[in-house]
């Protein structure tokens, strides 16, 4: 079971991990065009194709990755204060309410969208050289199925945590700045409480 | 449907989004799921395009293009280890200055906000590296974390921010005239902070007392050099990006591109672009945008759902029968906002409750870009308002123990007024806002 939940947090992560990388093909491709337009007087005719597809996929395809790390914003201001066991319950029920639902309609609906284009070999109206899109739009169907895997694995966890009371670990990742900050900062402050506890019990006044 | 008509379904789906927002779970799959079971009541089997189109329409966004551009600059300026000498040599330069290390502090949150568009890391970045600076020089502990947090918020406000262009694509209002016209009131704002903090360091100097002769009096040298190296970069960064933007040489993705771009030359330059920093630039980068992004694919379907039902017509009918006069509409939609900062993040009240409020504002004749003005300046207020503020918990968290909690609510109080002055101010003379996209594209 242990096995099935990291395989599919690593399945999730690498996916996102490898198109995350769009970003800097992007920050190039999308420079390269402003410097050709401006020193060679010469704009591309793929570039912006280029863009969108970079971007689209980039976000898409991350989404799964941002759901293992816990990175889907919430309105949490009641959701932090409660308990492990509470939250859990919470997101199970909502895990077979909403995300369930919306994301087989997300796989279901971009099955056949993707299909048509397919079937008419769709190229980008975008620009005159009008690569094709339907590689493009096949992302849609692709990260649903990631989307239901990973949900499947949340709802193991928090089924996980309505037994123990306590959220199972997560793939280790890179964090926000603040995070790990703040991290070290309540660290360093536990630590200084602790040696002022060990002099203090050291000359017996505790 | 349980006899409801279309709009009164629209409203029931608005008033359930907003029940289900407090249970917390991830707001995106909330957004898709309503609008998908609303939607498939509705319109039935209509829902399934609908909801391809709106997500493939957030896909191929050119607008939205930019926010993983401006954001990976952000984190990569971040991690180039600017900040220690943007701050030092601003503390030098400042030197002369009533509340010196203040305003150096404020000037450092701006610029490197700016740049970065990440609240929280500027400001619990600051927390350690200007904090103990100051309350060392015996600042005011209030005084002091005062600054810190509303400078570190600016950086949402002054364009290239990621915020206006959520907005931009939200409110169909054009991006580059948002950056024109944010320009002032961003620069009107961190000037109302500086001057209300020099006036207080002259009333009563002991909140900031005046450094010693030797910190005070630098070689003229020695501050340029501080300033070429770390402060003159990063303002040529910002204002090559904003102006090409603004005099029409380049879209805002391309723009953001070339920041980011220039974002790792200077970082290279700076020699701390190693590979570990540009593979955690790219990852965050990638899991901020797939936040945001699928947070719009959820509102894109929502809106259409919501707009298809016309649950608009019974809000607008509702405000109608309130009889209010636009600056009483605006009021209330502005007071609204600062209510919904309190537990919500700014990009929950962008992306989801901006669209409610949009189609009002024909109905009161009122324009977009000034309105998205307005709340630009407002969203500042729910980063520092009691009792769910981003800022003050971070410094906090990185904050000596001695420094309470609510000292730094106390800080940040005269600021959060500031913040409503300017927003009278920008309503009573608009054209701190409107001049420069009214002069530049008309």
């Amino acid at each position: 079971m242990e096995r099935f939940l990291f395989l599919v947090d690593e399945l999730s992560t690498w996916t996102g991990k490898v198109f995350a990388w769009c970003i800097l093909i992007l920050t190039l491709t999308t420079s390269y065009e402003v410097f050709s337009r401006y020193m060679f007087g010469a704009p591309t005719t793929w570039a912006f194709d280029a863009s969108y597809m970079l971007y689209g996929a980039l976000f898409l395809m991350a989404g799964p990755y941002a759901l293992a790390q816990n990175g889907h914003v919430r309105g949490d201001f009641l959701y932090r204060a409660w308990s492990p066991r509470r939250q859990a319950f919470n997101d199970l029920v909502l895990y077979v309410l909403f995300f369930f639902p919306g994301m087989l309609a997300f796989v279901y609906a971009g099955y056949d969208f993707a299909q048509m284009s397919w079937i008419m070999k769709e190229h980008s109206a975008a620009s005159p050289d009008g690569p094709p899109v339907y590689h493009f739009k096949s992302l849609i169907p692709i990260v649903g199925v990631l989307m239901v895997l990973q949900g499947i694995v949340e709802v193991i966890r928090c089924i996980v945590c309505l037994r123990t009371g306590e959220w199972p670990q997560r793939l280790h990742d890179v964090e926000e700045l603040e995070k790990v900050l703040l991290h070290e900062a309540e660290q360093k402050k536990q630590a200084e409480m602790r040696k002022a506890e060990n002099i203090g019990l050291a000359r017996g006044d505790i | 449907m349980l006899g409801l008509t279309n709009p009164e379904l629209g409203v029931a789906m608005l008033a359930l989004f907003v029940v289900f927002i407090m249970f917390g779970f991830p707001i995106a799959f909330t957004l898709m799921a309503l609008g998908v079971f609303f939607g498939y009541w509705a319109m039935g089997d209509f829902i399934w395009p609908l909801l391809v189109q709106r997500t493939y329409s957030v896909m191929t966004n050119d607008v939205l293009i930019s926010i993983p551009l401006f954001v990976f600059m952000g984190y990569i300026i971040e991690r180039a280890n600017i900040l220690d000498r943007l701050f030092r040599s601003l503390q030098l330069a400042a030197g002369p200055v009533p509340g010196s290390l203040a305003i150096a502090t404020l000037a450092t949150c701006a610029i490197f906000a700016t740049a970065t568009g990440i609240i929280g890391a500027c400001v619990t970045l600051m927390g350690l590296l200007a904090l103990p600076v100051m309350l060392r020089a015996g600042y005011d502990v209030k005084l002091s974390s005062g600054v810190i947090c509303a400078g570190g918020c600016l950086g949402i406000l002054i364009p290239p921010s990621v915020m206006l262009i959520l907005y931009g694509a939200t409110a169909g209002v054009s991006v580059v005239k948002l950056y024109a016209g944010a320009l002032l009131p961003g620069i009107m704002l961190a000037g109302l902070y500086m001057i209300f903090t020099m006036i207080m360091a002259l009333l009563n100097p002991s909140l900031a007392p005046k450094l010693s002769d030797e910190e005070r009096n630098v070689p003229f040298t020695q501050v340029v050099w501080g300033l070429a190296t770390s402060f003159l970069p990063l303002a040529a960064l910002i204002f090559a990006a904003l102006g090409s933007i603004v005099f029409g040489l380049a879209t805002p993705s391309e723009a953001a591109a070339m920041g980011a771009l220039g974002a790792l030359l200077l970082a290279a330059a700076y020699r701390s672009l190693t590979f570990t920093k540009l593979k955690e630039s790219v990852y965050l980068t990638a899991r901020t945008t797939a936040m945001v992004c699928w947070l719009f694919v959820g509102s894109f379907l929502f809106s259409a759902v919501f707009a298809y039902l016309g649950g608009h017509e019974p809000i607008a009918q509702f405000v109608k029968y309130m009889d209010l006069s636009p600056l009483g509409f605006l009021i209330l939609a502005q007071i609204i906002i600062f209510i919904l900062g309190w537990p919500l993040e700014w990009t929950e009240i962008i992306i989801i409750f901006m669209p409610i409020f949009l189609p009002l504002l024909q109905t009161f004749n009122i324009d977009p870009l000034f309105f998205g003005l307005l709340v630009a300046l407002n969203i500042q207020t729910s980063f520092l308002s009691p009792p769910v503020a981003m800022a003050p918990f971070y410094l906090k968290g990185v904050a000596p123990a001695s420094v309470s909690i609510n000292q730094i609510f106390l800080g940040v109080m005269p600021y959060l007024f500031l913040v409503i002055l300017s927003m009278i101010m920008l309503y009573t003379f608009p054209q701190i806002g409107l001049f420069l996209p009214n002069y530049l594209y008309q």
